[in-house]
């Protein structure tokens, strides 16, 4: 884990003159610079829909179940207050969380983010 | 592949890096895509570099990838160069003067001058997932008490562990967008131009044209941020490079 790394805060802060991975190369040279109307442009089958795969943020199903069992995973110092007695147990508890789904849901998409809401759907 | 099979002309086509002042044009010395060494076609005051295209080079590798990088960042640490996007084929040298340099010739000066004396840092801000998770843990009593049930439910609270994932995605979301936007605002204040790239799931993925020359107070700014947020955020720089994200003609084709 990075835990070994923290300690200073330069640590932090990566500088690298040149960029490393092939998608970092491709992030300055593939869809950046001057591109004319009329020229030949090679193709680069493969590498296009490598990109267009990074940009697109699906959530999905795999990436709610990674994000509980992250969180379960953290082990914090356990503050009181609400417990599992509180939330319920069955449908009750069904109900409140889905109205709070709601209500997250509301509050995280103000207008403006359709790319997110679409790849929701 | 049936490429191979178009009207291409049997001479070689030229390959084009970018544009640099045809009264500088840098030594290059290594090789371009395609292995074939670089060269300049001059026009008045422009010179594009350039390098052939054997007709049978179709297929693209990585090591093309990395030449045309290599050509740009050299080209770059002689002088100014307007890059160009990778894969810019004319049919021949000739077509390199008539259909690029020549009609855009006032936009390529503009650009020349415009670009001269900056480079460009590529500034991507990405999170400490389990330091950020900790802060949503902590900060929202529902994510609190669903991540309490189904701990202690195992492997039978699906459907609560469903939730309990989607409001993390969704409040750690809401985290990149707040501090994404914070970050930019902090960093633009210190640098002459910005390209703002989908960040994914990162916080931020920027390009940042920067004086190639005392930059002293963008680099302070990123230093600043990465003392504030840490151990929460890590800022990766890279740069400076050729100013790619900034070398767009008049349709602006790449802005997000």
């Amino acid at each position: 884990m990075a835990v070994a790394t923290r300690g200073t805060s330069s640590n932090y802060l990566q500088r690298a003159p040149s960029p490393s991975g092939l998608a970092d190369v491709l992030s300055v040279i593939l869809d950046k610079g001057i591109v004319i109307d009329a020229f030949v442009r090679i193709s680069v089958i493969g590498i296009e829909l490598i990109t267009i795969d990074a940009r697109i943020v699906i959530a999905s199903v795999d990436t709610y179940l990674r994000f509980a069992e992250a969180v379960n995973r953290l082990d914090l110092a356990e503050s009181g207050g609400a417990g599992i007695q509180d939330l319920g147990s069955g449908d009750g508890a069904k109900r409140k969380a889905q109205g709070a789904l709601e209500g997250a849901k509301e509050k995280l998409t103000p207008g403006g983010s359709k790319e997110r809401e679409k790849s929701r759907s | 592949m049936s490429a191979s099979s178009t009207e291409a002309p049997p001479t070689a086509a030229t390959y084009a890096y970018g544009v640099v002042a045809a009264d500088s044009i840098p030594t290059l010395e290594r090789n371009g895509v395609a292995d074939a060494p670089v060269r300049a076609v001059k026009s008045g005051e422009l010179a594009a570099l350039v390098s052939a295209l054997p007709e049978q080079q179709f297929r693209i590798r990585r090591r093309d990838l990395l030449s045309h990088l290599s050509v740009l960042e050299d080209a770059f640490g002689a002088g100014t160069v307007i890059p160009c996007a990778f894969g810019m084929v004319l049919a021949s040298d000739d077509a390199v003067v008539r259909e690029f340099l020549d009609p855009r010739r006032e936009e390529l000066l503009g650009l020349l001058s415009r670009l001269d004396g900056y480079g460009q840092l590529n500034v991507r801000v990405s999170y400490d997932e389990q330091v950020v998770l900790e802060e949503i843990v902590r900060a929202d009593p529902t994510i609190a008490q669903l991540r309490e049930e189904t701990r202690s439910r195992g492997e039978d609270a699906y459907d609560l562990k469903m939730r309990l994932g989607e409001l993390v995605a969704a409040a750690l979301a809401y985290a990149r967008e707040q501090d994404g936007r914070m970050i930019l605002e902090r960093l633009v204040a210190q640098a002459a131009d910005v390209a703002v790239d989908n960040p994914g799931d990162d916080v931020l993925k920027a390009s940042f044209l920067v004086a190639r020359e005392g930059s002293i107070a963008f680099d302070r700014e990123l230093e600043d941020i990465a003392r504030e947020q840490a151990p929460r955020l890590r800022i990766d720089v890279v740069g400076p490079l050729p100013p790619s994200a900034f070398a767009t003609l008049e349709r602006g084709a790449w802005e997000s």
